[in-house]
């Protein structure tokens, strides 16, 4: 996952739970300013930060919490019950799409319209308070003109052609839907193209543009407020859809459309022949079922007659449908019946034939077609699902009588009262609770189970019908309105609201990272240290169960479980590092804005380049590398680069290029920064090096010119002749090493004169454990560090020529210094030989060239924890630290540097 | 492609974007008779659409682009 979005979801998550916090304290003191602009400032930057993400469900609800969070803070609004609920709500909503994000990484587009309604729900908050706060906010309009739309779709303005097509799409098994697209007004401005989109929707079968009011007259026309509306008639999935159309929720309606409501015969009804006998003769072959008959004679009615009359029209309807559905006798026949009488085609509803004979197209919501329907039929019009719930609660009512009758029951009557308004039969509660308080005043269920009997008596009788009744298309409404899309009517609107709401007992999914105190970790990784250290003691045990003890079973047994914990032990050591390492991005952040402003100062053209600022090390390490970067940088522009006149002089491009890049390089990270300035002139630094007294005349003599250039690393070193105030003081680069060195970093210049400096810095990628070689000398141990070893050889002692007062040896044709480890600590006793009479070397890499360190004897590498010295002891240059070693000595390990 | 005003006639040609629009009013001001030709149109920009239907000018060429011809006819006339 992209480390922003993981950043985001995070933040989301804390700032969900800070904002259920202050919701919860606002219901106790619901006037504090201090909470409500609290929680303002948490809702604002969730949604500050959502906006970075292409995530419209999620920004949507959001910014309409900030909108009524506005409204609060600014007394427009006040604070109640409701408002806690729904932006509580709100939060579990966006809570379900962080965690959506999570595991899919996007959010299904069908979150789309929860996400208008949840937003709709918040933004009435706002506008019904007092007039003079109600701004007509566009989604508001959206949703009024989608209430007036349902009341009727005027399909008949679909060309025959297009309907022909939808409705074979339809029965292919294609859900038809009429999706009316309102752009808002100002949507030109935002790039879009309503037409275009419209045009690109899904299964698109046919658009009409329509002028959403008489357009003004030329003259006062602005072309660029939208006044198109625009209605598409598709046969693509509801998600494909939603999907689709995913960022201009609020602006369409769609509505889904049985087949059979396109069946619209349309044409000059006078001017033919009476059809009596062709409508008595099909209808007479329909019923003998021989459709090949009636097909047939249709067409030839169809070849005869003009086909721009009506009948023309609902003959090839006719013919459609036969060739469609051929067992629906039942469509076929109505139309049959409309073109003997030459009306439009009446669907017929054998279960309530009084309420929906209109005459076609029919168009009807479930709730319009219920709430016409007198109370005592309602049960008939229920689904099975709402029947099975009022069994259940019939089921609760007749349980023995407990503590929790009362409280069973009362809960019982919610239920069938959250029924009965959803299916828009709310007179009938009153009866509810009418028999609730009778049966609490008895204190027995009668009461409520004779209620139960008497309203869903009619159902209970007949549930066979009804099951056929649900599966015939045409029994049915001919329009359904789409079941999510239902309007929230206000008075139901408890019930009716979608609760999003998780409790904490069930599917409690917490974010998935954490944040830790650093000493925490950093106790974690000492210990796991230790567990390095002490893993390192079994192999002593071995070799004395062996050797002291003489049981080699038990040594080779104790062997094997060293190699088991040694694993478990490096994974653990790997995952602490994992947990500690952070990119140096986190350093490099700062450097574009310091290069600006510098150079800025300086009067200087400065591009900087960073690379590979992902490489990543531990934590300590790339906070210790923010000082010497910065002093680096500085110098850099103030030393480095040249005025651009100077550089034009030069024939350099006038802007100067100062890369930073990091690199990793097996277990160090290097960090190069690169100028092409006017680089170091040895000359120089020799000269300046030898006034300050840093090097003696007879250095300034031998010096090479490598050597002269890191001459400004030596402490109190500055070129700059004037001191400014960004860099010159003489401490710049003394500084830059010290630091990089404490944390077992080495830095090297590069310099050529008039070409730019490179400065490359390598530091170790954790500094938690040192591998050391462990060497003896003198009945002693001493630790050196791996990184300072070059190689190991033994040299025959006839191989050591003595140049004056130093010994040296030849190496692979390079002559090698050689020092007795002995003779640097001030052990009087001279280097041991073995017994071919050979010395142990060990050749060391100090500050770029090797020396041979004459020692007595060499042992394992180690991994320790090296402690550094502290107390009276941290005086002691010659040793970098100290370690415990598995047998439980001391081991000390030598800082090669100080000693040679 | 955008447009390309003529003293008689604007032809329109491939996708016309929105750009056009201010352009497309000043022009029908200028010349009331000119006619509007679409037939190398295939998508235009709704602004452009309704100018064209605020103009209540009939004499627009019907582009070649079928589907085109089919959606902007419901809004305007096409010959």
């Amino acid at each position: 996952m992209n480390p922003l979005l993981e950043q985001f979801l995070s933040e989301s998550r804390e700032a969900l739970q800070n904002i259920a916090e202050k919701l919860m304290q606002l219901e106790k003191e619901p006037t504090s300013v201090d909470l409500v602009t609290e929680l303002f400032r948490f809702v604002h930057t969730l949604k500050g930060n959502s906006g970075l993400f292409e995530l419209p469900e999620l920004t949507r609800v959001i910014h309409a919490g900030e909108d009524l969070m506005d409204a609060v803070r600014s007394g427009r609004v006040a604070y109640s019950s409701i408002l806690a609920d729904r932006l509580l709500d709100a939060m579990d909503f966006i809570g379900i799409l962080c965690d959506e994000i999570e595991s899919h990484e996007r959010i299904d587009a069908r979150h789309g319209s929860d996400s208008v309604r949840l937003a709709e729900a918040l933004r009435q908050l706002i506008v019904s308070t007092p007039p003079e706060t109600a701004p007509a906010l566009p989604s508001e309009v959206a949703a009024t003109a989608n209430e007036t739309e349902k009341i009727s779709l005027p399909l008949e303005l679909i060309p025959e052609t297009a309907r022909l097509a939808a409705y074979r799409s339809a029965l292919q098994g294609n859900i038809l839907h009429w999706l009316a697209y309102r752009p808002v007004e100002d949507c030109f401005f935002q790039g879009d193209d309503p037409f275009y989109q419209s045009r690109q929707t899904p299964g698109i079968l046919w658009v009409s543009i329509a002028a959403r009011s008489e357009l003004p007259k030329l003259a006062d026309l602005d072309p660029y407020n939208c006044l198109l509306d625009f209605t598409i008639l598709s046969c693509a999935p509801r998600e494909e859809l939603d999907e689709y159309y995913r960022y201009l929720r609020e602006q369409i309606h769609l509505t889904a459309l049985q087949p059979h409501a396109l069946i619209i015969p349309q044409g000059d009804p006078n001017g033919g022949p009476v059809y009596e006998d062709f409508v008595a003769d099909a209808l007479l072959l329909l019923q003998t079922g021989n459709s090949e008959g009636l097909v047939r004679a249709a067409r030839s009615m169809l070849e005869l007659s003009n086909p721009d009359l009506w009948f023309s029209s609902a003959l090839r309807w006719l013919l459609l449908v036969i060739e469609c559905e051929p067992a629906n006798h039942a469509a076929q026949e109505v139309i049959l019946t409309s073109l003997r009488t030459l009306t439009p085609l009446v669907w017929e509803n054998p279960a309530a034939p009084a309420t929906i004979a209109a005459p076609a197209p029919v168009v009807a919501t479930v709730t319009e077609t219920t709430a016409l329907t007198p109370a005592t039929t309602v049960a008939q019009e229920m689904p099975p699902e709402i029947m099975a719930i009022v069994a259940v609660q019939r089921d609760i009512l007749t349980m023995p009588l407990d503590v929790n009758w009362s409280g069973r029951c009362k809960g019982a009557v919610a239920a069938l009262s959250g029924c009965l308004r959803a299916f828009g039969a709310a007179a009938a509660v009153a009866g509810l609770e009418q028999a609730l308080q009778d049966s609490l005043a008895d204190k027995s269920a009668e009461p409520l189970l004779e209620w139960l009997d008497n309203f869903f008596a009619a159902s209970a009788a007949q549930p066979q019908t009804e099951q056929t009744e649900a599966t015939d298309p045409l029994q049915s409404a001919a329009l359904q309105e789409v079941q999510t899309d239902a309007p929230v009517t206000t008075t139901a609107q408890a019930d009716a609201d979608v609760k999003f709401g998780r409790r904490t007992e069930d599917n409690f999914s917490g974010p998935k990272s954490i944040k830790v105190d650093q000493t925490k970790i950093d106790r974690l990784m000492n210990l796991i240290g230790e567990m390095v250290v002490a893993k390192n003691a079994l192999p002593y045990l071995a070799g004395r169960a062996e050797n002291v003890y003489g049981v080699r079973d038990l040594s080779r047994e104790i062997k094997s479980q060293y190699a088991v914990i040694n694993r478990i032990a490096e994974e653990m050591q790997d995952s602490i590092m994992q947990v500690r390492m952070m990119p140096v991005s986190f350093v490099f952040q700062r450097f574009p804005r310091l290069v600006r402003d510098t150079s800025n100062k300086l009067g200087k053209e400065v591009r900087l380049v960073l690379e590979g600022e992902d490489t990543e090390a531990d934590k300590n390490i790339i906070e210790s590398l923010g000082e010497p970067l910065v002093h680096i940088v500085r110098n850099s522009l103030d030393h480095g680069l040249e005025m651009p006149e100077v550089r034009r002089a030069l024939g350099k491009p006038t802007v100067g290029t100062l890369t930073i890049r990091a690199s990793q390089e097996s277990d160090r990270v290097v960090i190069e920064i690169r100028d092409d300035g006017k680089g170091i002139d040895p000359e120089v630094i020799k000269h300046k090096a030898y006034e300050k007294g840093v090097i003696s005349e007879e250095q300034l003599e031998r010096i090479s010119d490598q050597e002269a250039v890191n001459l400004v690393f030596a402490a109190g070193f500055s070129t700059a002749e004037v001191i400014s105030d960004l860099s010159g003081r003489g401490v710049g680069m003394d500084v830059v090493r010290t630091a990089v060195e404490k944390v077992n970093g080495t830095i090297r210049l590069e310099s050529e004169k008039g070409k730019g400096t490179c400065i490359s810095i390598s530091l170790p990628l954790s500094m938690a454990v040192s591998n050391v070689m462990i060497i003896e000398s003198n009945n002693q141990i001493f630790g050196v560090p791996m990184e300072s070893v070059v190689e190991t050889v033994r040299i025959p002692r006839s191989d050591i020529r003595s140049i004056k007062k130093s010994q040296t040896t030849v190496l692979r044709n390079r002559i090698v210094p050689l020092k007795p480890l002995n003779t640097m600590l001030g052990i009087a006793a001279p280097q041991k030989a073995n017994e071919e009479d050979k010395l142990a070397v060990l050749i060391a890499n100090v500050f770029g060239e090797h020396v041979g360190i004459l020692v007595d004897d060499f042992h394992e590498t180690v991994d320790i924890i090296l402690k550094p010295m502290t107390g009276v002891l941290a005086g002691l240059s010659a040793y970098s630290g100290s370690a415990l070693l598995g047998d439980g000595s001391v081991l000390m390990v030598l800082d090669i540097k100080e000693i040679i | 492609m955008a447009i390309t005003f003529k003293k008689d006639r604007a032809v329109f040609v491939d996708t016309v974007s929105g750009d056009d629009a201010e352009n497309l009013l000043e022009w029908l001001h200028k010349y009331p008779k000119g006619k509007i030709d679409l037939t190398a149109c295939t998508h235009l920009h709704p602004a452009n659409l309704q100018v064209l239907m605020a103009a209540k000018r009939p004499v627009v060429l019907r582009p070649k682009d079928t589907l085109l011809a089919e959606w902007i006819s419901s809004a305007i006339k096409l010959v």
